[in-house]
């Protein structure tokens, strides 16, 4: 178990939500659609379907977030990090979660997505993150409890939710960007036609 | 807070140069203030308690109706002045949200010292009411682009006026700002840039 006390975790939250949201409005929702439709050179997931992916989980967690805080109106001081939560945050952040995962199948992005409104609709979510952030530094981040979305049997706490959610996003704003840089044979190609 | 003085005692001597004594009083009444991306600084139904200086970031004055539909009306940035400015120096609830669209840092004062200083001070009043037919010019610009301009012209003057601002702030504040829909825009955006 570790102790964490809430408002540092919420400053980290905060911060790294914020270098997501500045990502999608500085570039990707400036950029072309071909280049947000581009298959990573891996033949990974494009950058709109990485954003649509973290779309499905914020559809899921952040409605039920903010109907959990309205509930249960509580502060506390500090945050322990259970077990499972731990596991979790540890399996999904890109640092010390290096093995590579498939994703759900009720967690894979569509085939034909509209890449402006798929950015549109991260950069809402994230806004709407960043508030769920600050109600949370007013809030009881143990005792507040989460089903995860694959199955409601399974409860996180809000700290340990909130830790899992950012860290899910950092991993897929990485392979974004990742498939955002990489400058391949079909890019030339397009310019020259 | 140094810096955010001297460009308030710049913003301000360019709309009415003050008097040495006059622009020490003004200068004094102001405190920082920074907030976080999207916070809400003045609801609608509360009278508007401050007006900011905006140091950073791009903010908004907006309307929203009670079925939840915004119409963003004005945006700030540096260097200017901000918040609800009807609500503020006629004391009445205001129509209208102000919030941050990025992190955002200020300087504000309140009302009451406000209004010290424009009783103590012909110098201040006159720079008030000169920076108001500022702002009545502001809104009948802008009233003529909203009546009469294409949303193509809309979008291109709103580039010319303000380059960066595709970079800063989300789409949809900037659709709703010049009053066309969303997936109108992106296509906008292609246009223009070709």
């Amino acid at each position: 178990m570790t102790l964490i006390s809430s408002r540092a975790l919420m400053n980290y939250l905060e911060q790294t939500t914020e270098r997501h949201i500045q990502k999608a409005i500085e570039d990707y929702q400036n950029m072309d659609k071909a280049r947000l439709l581009k298959p990573a050179k891996n033949g990974g997931w494009s950058i709109a379907q990485c954003l649509d992916h973290l779309n499905g989980y914020g559809h899921y967690y952040y409605p039920l977030m903010q109907q959990k805080m309205d509930t249960y109106r509580e502060a506390g001081e500090t945050y322990t990090g259970t077990w499972l939560g731990n596991y979790f945050v540890k399996m999904m952040d890109p640092d010390t979660g290096k093995r590579k995962m498939k994703a759900f199948k009720n967690h894979l992005p569509a085939p034909d997505l509209d890449p402006h409104e798929v950015v549109s609709e991260f950069i809402r979510q994230q806004e709407q993150l960043l508030n769920l952030i600050r109600i949370a530094r007013h809030r009881d981040l143990n005792r507040i409890k989460i089903p995860i979305s694959l199955t409601k049997y399974i409860k996180l706490n809000l700290g340990d939710t909130l830790r899992f959610i950012v860290a899910h996003n950092e991993r897929h704003m990485r392979q974004a960007e990742l498939a955002g840089n990489v400058i391949n044979v079909i890019n030339v190609k397009n310019v020259v036609e | 807070m140094k810096d955010g003085l001297s460009i308030l005692k710049e913003l301000a001597g360019k709309i009415h140069p003050l008097p040495e004594a006059a622009m020490e009083d003004f200068l004094s009444i102001w405190m920082p203030f920074q907030a976080g991306r999207k916070e809400l600084l003045t609801v609608s139904g509360n009278i508007e308690k401050y007006m900011y200086v905006v140091l950073d970031g791009v903010q908004r004055v907006y309307y929203q109706d009670d079925l939840d539909r915004e119409a963003t009306i004005v945006f700030t940035y540096p260097p200017s002045f901000g918040g609800v400015l009807d609500s503020f120096l006629l004391q009445t609830p205001s129509k209208y949200n102000f919030e941050t669209l990025t992190p955002s840092s200020f300087l504000r004062t309140s009302s009451a010292s406000f209004n010290t200083l424009m009783e103590k001070h012909h110098s201040i009043e006159t720079m008030v009411r000169k920076g108001l037919s500022g702002v009545i010019a502001g809104l009948e610009e802008r009233l003529v682009e909203i009546q009469s301009f294409s949303s193509e012209e809309k979008f291109r003057s709103l580039l010319k006026r303000s380059p960066h601002i595709l970079q800063l702030v989300p789409h949809k504040y900037l659709a709703s700002y010049l009053g066309i829909d969303a997936t109108n825009f992106s296509k906008l955006i292609n246009k223009v840039r070709i």
